[in-house]
């Protein structure tokens, strides 16, 4: 760490600060940056973690220098220790088995992240179409909010069991229903609201001058939408989209549960906990594997708005 | 920049009224009984104090605002009509140009609204660009030009479609003072090379005589029209604002704007933007 500090305290010649606004080299440095930031964060965490286990141990589950008990338990049952969790990921699943704990998580990654990609882009789509409905007019937002705000409260594990069971009712010739299309389904459900809620905001966003602009240029309705409203919502569809990301992995994961879908995360969670006392490390590596999930599905928006925002000004970015 | 010898007058205003929120207790009338006629080519002021309703006005030449009374007529034709046949050119106090287009895309965009094709547009645009004095900045961002170059910006997709009729509402009201006398300079050049005729609203008095065949005079509550006064200072050129007649003219337009007479002051007090 202390060769590398230098690299990221020399702001005065960060050439990402410049006027110029983009530059090869700087998103490299602010890459490399980035990086040992979120090394240096996982080392803290881990090493705050065992701290608190050791602090537990030596005063045997007391404050130091009290006797006030603490708020939870620091035995190796339900904290194991760090090196426990990171070695666990080289053993097999559970004893005899040829495969490797990190092959089922990286299997059951790549099983959630199908679902949770194919719901968000549903989502997108779907909360698109909605923020257009409710920009065609004031009573048309006023009246489908509330809706959309409404659908939100609805508890996913009450909804999971409707979705399959529609989803298992659909027969279509040359197309059967997977288990994991309702899984992404129940993922949308949480994708789209974010999406719609910023994507309506974004689409309002032009002032009075660019829409008079575009009406004194005789411009059409779609003309208006697609070279004003649309690229002036980039901006407001970035944060929504890392929201509906991380709710997209959730939606995936609750959703496998409440339909009982085998082979993505979920399972995983539900099968390791049911198994908890015998392999405490194991559900901590699942749950490990789920966050690194959600992390990458995020990282992958952050490439596409450094993609979609390469034009714009810094203070948009 | 001279009145062009055709008969139909580029504007026409008979009897303009603008009331807003009719019949509510917050009714505001904007404009009574408003009458203009400016021939083709003519470059025309709006001065007032605000809320004189001099940019509604010019928004309801531009279909950008339905009078409540009285008819308009550009071009011989309905103010939606010329809208949509692309006879307006429309630049802002602010430049409002798209941050997510080059300056070239920027200018092109009224063409792309009209259907033109790429080669045709790319042909336009550096045209204009030549014509505002950007011609190295096609490809750069707005956000990475000045204030006054953005402006020029505006100015040249105002332009893009050669508009017959340029409507500007205080396009250089946001900038310095010596950025805003050689834009001035450089929209007498651009009218005299296009032919086009302009509505121009501003609060300076100096730009308004500098740039105008005639400065109409406007008052508030309500809007109406209490003088028109023609300008005759010839060929504009960097001399023109050292010139007796100019001084004269900011006098006049002055006095028109208080409603009486003030004693004649020297030219070097009289420079002054109000």
């Amino acid at each position: 760490m202390a060769t590398t500090a230098p690299t990221f305290l020399q702001k005065p010649v960060d050439p990402a600060r410049s006027n110029s606004g983009r530059s090869g080299p700087s998103a490299l440095s602010r890459f490399a940056r980035r990086t040992v930031f979120i090394i240096g964060g996982i080392v803290a965490v881990a090493l705050i973690y065992t701290a608190v286990k050791a602090m537990g141990h030596a005063t045997g589950g007391t404050w130091p220098f009290t006797s006030m008990p603490l708020p939870f338990s620091t035995d190796d049952v339900t904290m194991p220790p760090v090196m426990d969790i990171v070695l666990r990921f080289g053993q097999p699943q559970r004893t005899g088995d040829p495969k490797n704990l990190t092959m089922w998580i990286l299997e059951a990654m790549l099983f959630t992240f199908r679902e949770a990609f194919v719901g968000f882009i549903i989502g997108i789509i779907i909360g698109m179409a909605i923020a257009l409905i409710m920009l065609r007019t004031r009573w048309l937002e006023r009246g489908v909010m509330p809706w959309v705000i409404v659908s939100q409260t609805v508890p996913l594990i009450a909804l999971a069991p409707v979705v399959v069971a529609f989803g298992n009712q659909i027969k279509v010739p040359l197309f059967s229903w997977q288990q994991w299309m309702s899984v992404a389904l129940i993922a949308t459900y949480l994708t789209f609201f974010p999406v719609a809620v910023n994507g309506l905001r974004g689409l309002k966003s032009p002032t009075p001058l660019a829409l008079d602009f575009m009406r004194t240029n005789a411009a059409s309705g779609n003309a208006t939408l697609w070279k004003l409203r649309m690229p002036a919502a980039v901006p407001f569809l970035i944060p929504a989209l890392k929201l509906a990301a991380t709710a997209s992995v959730v939606g995936a994961i609750v959703g496998e549960i409440s339909a009982g879908v085998r082979g993505g995360l979920g399972r995983l969670l539900i099968d390791y906990s049911a198994q908890y006392l015998s392999d405490p490390s194991r559900l901590y590596c699942v749950v490990i594997g789920a966050a690194l999930l959600g992390v990458l599905f995020v990282a992958l928006i952050n490439v596409t708005d450094l993609l979609l925002m390469r034009n714009r000004p810094r203070e948009a970015r | 920049m001279t009145t062009a010898d055709t008969t139909t007058p580029a504007i026409e205003i008979q009897g303009v009224g603008m009331v807003f929120n009719g019949g509510r207790p917050n009714e505001v009338t904007a404009l009574t009984d408003i009458d203009l006629t400016v021939q083709a080519g003519e470059f025309i002021s709006l001065i007032g104090p605000s809320g004189c309703g001099k940019s509604t006005l010019m928004r309801i030449v531009g279909d950008l605002e339905t009078p409540t009374s009285g008819a308009v007529r550009v071009n011989g034709k309905d103010p939606r009509q010329a809208r949509l046949d692309h006879d307006y050119g429309m630049a802002f106090q602010q430049a409002g140009l798209f941050d997510w287009r080059t300056v070239s895309a920027n200018i092109e965009l009224p063409l792309e609204l009209m259907k033109w094709n790429k080669a045709r547009r790319q042909t336009r645009s550096s045209e204009l660009l030549d014509l505002v004095h950007l011609a190295d900045f096609g490809a750069m961002r707005p956000w990475e030009l000045s204030g006054g170059m953005q402006q020029r910006v505006a100015i040249a997709r105002a332009l893009a479609a050669s508009p017959g009729l340029l409507l500007m509402d205080e396009p250089f009201g946001a900038l310095d003072e010596m950025t805003r006398e050689r834009m001035q300079g450089e929209l007498v050049r651009i009218c005299a090379e296009t032919g086009a005729t302009v509505i121009f609203v501003t609060h300076s008095i100096p730009e308004a005589v500098y740039l105008s065949d005639r400065v109409v005079v406007m008052s508030a509550r309500p809007g109406q029209i209490t003088d028109v006064i023609p300008v005759a200072l010839g060929e504009r050129n960097e001399d023109t604002r050292e010139d007796p007649t100019f001084f004269a003219s900011i006098t006049a337009v002055r006095e028109a704007l208080r409603g009486a007479p003030v004693p004649a002051v020297t030219g070097s007090n009289s420079v002054d933007t109000s």
